[in-house]
């Protein structure tokens, strides 16, 4: 197998980071050996990536059902386990349904959401990471790996698109 | 006659109309922008310490030595008799709860309205809705007769056989207010997690940089972590506002449930979901105008739009909360239920009809002789001074109704009025305390949630329209 | 009640049979106003002495009150309405029992009253707003401790056995003393029979010196109380009968 290597280029601006990006694909770069960090959110469309795929909506939905069944739990299972009479209202009670159920389902679609955050993106990490200090101040990093043999030609191809560096990148504590 | 039109209007507005003194058409390189976030962080001055040490021993006197008075004596301590049985504790509650939904109203319905001013300031008013809630709680427990007890009101499983009950409006409460507070903290810290990144990797070392590397959980920006955390943030953005809704309205239900004349209302509901967004849309306000004086660089930041965007939300939920207050005066008036006109009378004519004439005078009267003219919005000490009139008023509006409304039942031999004892400076404590919160929170958290605002200006360009500069919102996410 | 129970499919509850459904008839001409049903409850129910300033703010611990009201002030036409002894109305349909949150005011299914769990009460005090009678006491503070009262602590030696000494941040009512009903219920049950009418009777209508106070059975059609209800059927009327709490008091008045 070709010794690959690991480079991260960082460029400043959103045009050429998308010319960069461009032209890793066009050197035979594959999407899934490419990563974009950055210190704002950017929609995958600008720099031609393939769209993130998240769990994380699909968690919530079931912290969400989950939450419901809790919800139900409270106001029709207790009763059900110790009835007790009060003031004339029935054991079990319909409105307080609506409002129990309710906060019960809201509270579990965003708690999963949140824990759904951490097991998606595997937070909290605290091993050493590919990362430069220079991205949460603005720039855009694009990390890849190429085959060693051919890192000159990436180099140059990605310092005419407009990249400040590419050095090649060690895992390090954050 | 001519045809040469005359003029329409004078022009008034010229200077408005140029994009760039809006932050979003006004950007900086964001390591300018971080390095301003962490200056205001780290730069304090001898004020600054002197004041905090102040609040703390407020907080400590109140809170640590009273309270424990008030648990280890009773609730005789407190102003509390037959027939009111709540007084100022209960305010408190209803006060701070109200407070705290501004920040859900800020951070949730602004983003999800794509209303861009409220960029700079939605993690300000988010620590406004967690450290409102944290006194909400506590005046909550101060209520409490035997609060060492309060346990049994969680479901949870036990040897006792026995649950708490659901019929009461109590337990709505405490499932919504715990509702609230976990999903408004959790809604504070995820747009913080970048802004806690950027701040671990300013910190050269020592106990912050390692309390940043825990809590930025080893964040790094990569596409799949920021697809993630914005899916997150949208679900919490548009679930907290139903939540934000419930929460206000089943705090209500504490009153409207009860068959007292004077709570049993029906408008209860959205009567105080729209004061709760009137006194914290006042408090967003006066928590402004402190940040931009009392913080470097915090011009920048917090500009006129942003006051202006708060002032005209002030503006118009005081008319929203006029209606829902004519709505609940006139019913009474007009007749029906010789109970609910006796409170009326009492609140209006009693002893204590001052406090209703001012709520009427700060609720209302000085918003609407304020707030319509743009040069006052965005005058930031006229507007904190609104604001804290307003919030006197919506203070006033919750005593009125709970101490002064309780009085009158329908039973007359037992008609006797409160007056509060240690909830004043218990109250005091919580003022002390959420301030003391705050101040401590500016120092170990960047206030400034600065990526968001990045992503905004990158989104916002100024084009040619004519001869017209006209700013253009892309739509990036 | 039973039934309620039964229709809802709920099969593991506790529940005796239907003991007796207790009521009371209160004939508000007689009543003198001297207060000593007042003094009998509080002594019969260990009901704290409160003190001459915290009664005066409206911190009375009586679980009987004797409420006068003035038609008119107008001389020479002061007139007062007749005295009207207000106690806890055991109402069927209680306003203060679905508000508890945790369960400490329930009704009773087999005496049909509304009970109060003092071990229970986290003392939320919203039973005492909703009693449209306002019938509720709260231990504001520890009464009975004599760190609050040192001067009536010999007072403790009149207590009663039968009853708890309630502490502070606890909500107490009218129990229409159910420790002499249960009293009398176990007797009966002992001796394998019904309780026998004017067997017993609560601390108030026994100390009533006019029997202004009739204390009985509602589920026996001839007891006293039914007969004195429908012997006076344009003077009887319930407390509040708007609210609809159905209480278990009748009140007679208007005069003979």
């Amino acid at each position: 197998m070709p010794e690959t290597t690991t480079l991260l280029a960082m460029f400043e601006g959103l045009e050429p980071s998308a010319e960069g990006v461009d032209k890793l694909q066009q050197l035979g770069v594959n999407d899934d050996d490419m990563n974009i960090i950055s210190g704002v959110p950017i929609k995958h469309t600008i720099l031609g990536r393939p769209p993130a795929i998240t769990y994380v909506s699909r968690i919530g939905l079931f912290g969400a059902i989950l939450g419901m069944f809790l919800g139900i739990f409270f106001i029709y299972g207790i009763p059900y386990l110790y009835p007790l009479l009060v003031g004339g209202q029935p054991i079990f009670p319909v409105p307080q349904g609506f409002i129990i159920t309710f906060e019960m389902t809201m509270l579990g679609l965003m708690g999963f959401s949140f824990i759904g955050l951490f097991v998606d993106s595997g937070f909290p990490s605290y091993t050493p990471k590919q990362y430069t200090p220079e991205i949460s101040d603005g720039k855009i990093g694009v990390l890849f790996s190429c085959p060693a043999s051919e890192r000159e030609k990436f180099i140059d191809a990605l310092k005419e698109a407009g990249a400040e560096s590419i050095e090649p990148v060690e895992a390090r504590h954050l | 006659m001519t045809t040469a039109a005359k003029p329409l209007a004078r022009r008034h507005a010229e200077e408005h109309e140029d994009p760039r003194q809006y932050l979003m058409h006004d950007p900086l390189p964001r390591g300018q922008m971080n390095d301003m976030a962490m200056e205001a962080m780290h730069e304090t001055n001898p004020i600054f310490w002197i004041v905090t040490a102040i609040l703390a021993a407020i907080v400590v006197f109140s809170l640590g030595y009273e309270w424990y008075i008030l648990i280890m004596q009773g609730q005789g301590t407190a102003g509390v008799l037959r027939p009111d049985y709540w007084g100022v504790f209960l305010v408190n509650t209803v006060f701070w709860i109200g407070i705290s939904h501004a920040g859900t109203f800020i951070s949730a319905i602004l983003r999800v309205l794509k209303i861009e001013s409220r960029r700079p300031f939605t993690r300000a008013a988010e620590l406004m809705t967690t450290f409102g809630l944290v006194q909400a709680g506590l005046s909550i427990f101060m209520h409490l007769g035997r609060v060492w007890l309060v346990y049994w009101m969680f479901p949870i499983p036990n040897e006792r056989r026995i649950w708490p009950d659901f019929h009461s409006p109590l337990m709505w409460d405490l499932m919504a207010i715990t509702t609230y507070l976990l999903c408004s903290t959790m809604y504070l810290f995820l747009p913080l997690i970048p802004d806690l990144a950027m701040a671990r990797d300013r910190t050269a070392g020592g106990w912050l940089k390692q309390f940043y590397k825990i809590l930025a959980l080893g964040f790094r920006g990569t596409e799949g972590e920021w697809k993630n955390l914005t899916t997150a943030m949208n679900i919490f953005a548009f679930a907290i506002i139903p939540v934000m809704f419930s929460v206000h309205t089943i705090v209500s239900w504490d009153f409207a449930m009860a068959s007292r004349p004077g709570w049993s209302s029906t408008v209860f509901g959205p009567y105080f979901v729209i004061g709760a967004l009137h006194s914290g849309m006042a408090a967003v306000a006066i928590v402004l105008f402190l940040l931009r004086s009392t913080m470097k660089h915090y011009k920048y930041f917090i500009r006129a739009e942003q006051l202006n965007t708060i002032g005209t939300l002030m503006l118009l939920v005081s008319m929203a909360w006029a209606y829902f207050y004519f709505n609940d005066y006139l019913v009474p008036w007009y007749g029906g239920d010789v109970w609910d006109k006796l409170v009326q009378e009492y609140t209006e004519k009693g002893p204590l009809a001052y406090l209703w004439y001012t709520m009427l005078i700060v609720n209302i009267a000085v918003p609407w002789a304020t707030l319509w003219n743009r040069k006052w919005r965005e005058t930031p000490w006229l507007l904190a001074i609104v604001g804290f009139l307003i919030n006197v008023g919506m203070y006033l509006e919750r005593y009125i109704i709970i101490p002064v409304g309780v009085t009158i039942n329908r039973m007359p031999f037992t008609w006797r009025q409160y007056e509060p004892r240690i909830e004043i400076p218990m109250t005091i404590g919580t003022f002390a305390l959420f301030l003391l919160l705050y101040m401590l929170a500016s120092r170990i958290i960047p206030l400034i949630p600065v990526w968001e605002v990045q992503e905004g200006q990158e989104a916002h360009l100024i084009r040619k329209v004519g001869k017209a500069e006209v700013s253009t919102l892309s739509d990036l996410e | 009640m039973a039934t309620e129970l039964e229709r809802s499919g709920v099969t593991n509850q506790i529940e005796e049979g239907p003991v007796g459904v207790w009521g009371m008839v209160i004939d508000q001409d007689l009543c003198t106003g001297c207060q000593a049903c007042v003094a009998a409850c509080s002594m019969e129910n260990n009901v704290p002495i409160v003190g001459e300033e915290d009664a005066n703010y409206g911190r009375y611990m009586h679980w009987i009150r004797i409420e006068r009201l003035w038609e008119s002030t107008e001389y020479p036409e002061v007139k007062m309405t007749s005295f009207q002894p207000m106690l806890c109305q055991q109402c069927h349909n209680a306003p203060c029992e679905p508000v508890c949150p945790v369960y400490a005011s329930v009704h009773s299914l087999s005496e049909d009253l509304n009970l109060q769990v003092y071990n229970r009460c986290v003392g939320t005090r919203y039973c005492g707003n909703n009693c449209p009678y306002q019938v509720r006491a709260f231990n504001w503070l520890d009464y009975n401790d004599e760190r609050v009262h040192p001067e009536l602590v010999t007072l403790h030696n009149q207590m009663n056995p039968d009853v708890t000494v309630r502490r502070r941040g606890v909500m107490e009512k009218c129990t229409f003393c159910i420790q002499r009903i249960h009293k009398a219920e176990d007797k009966a049950k002992s001796e394998g029979r019904e309780i026998r009418e004017g067997e017993f009777t609560t601390a108030c209508a026994q100390a009533c010196p006019a029997n202004a106070i009739t204390f009985g059975r509602l589920d026996d059609p001839e007891s006293q109380i039914n007969q004195m209800a429908a012997a006076n059927p344009s003077r009887a009327y319930h407390s509040l009968e708007e609210v609809r709490t159905l209480p278990r008091i009748t009140y007679l008045t208007g005069g003979v």
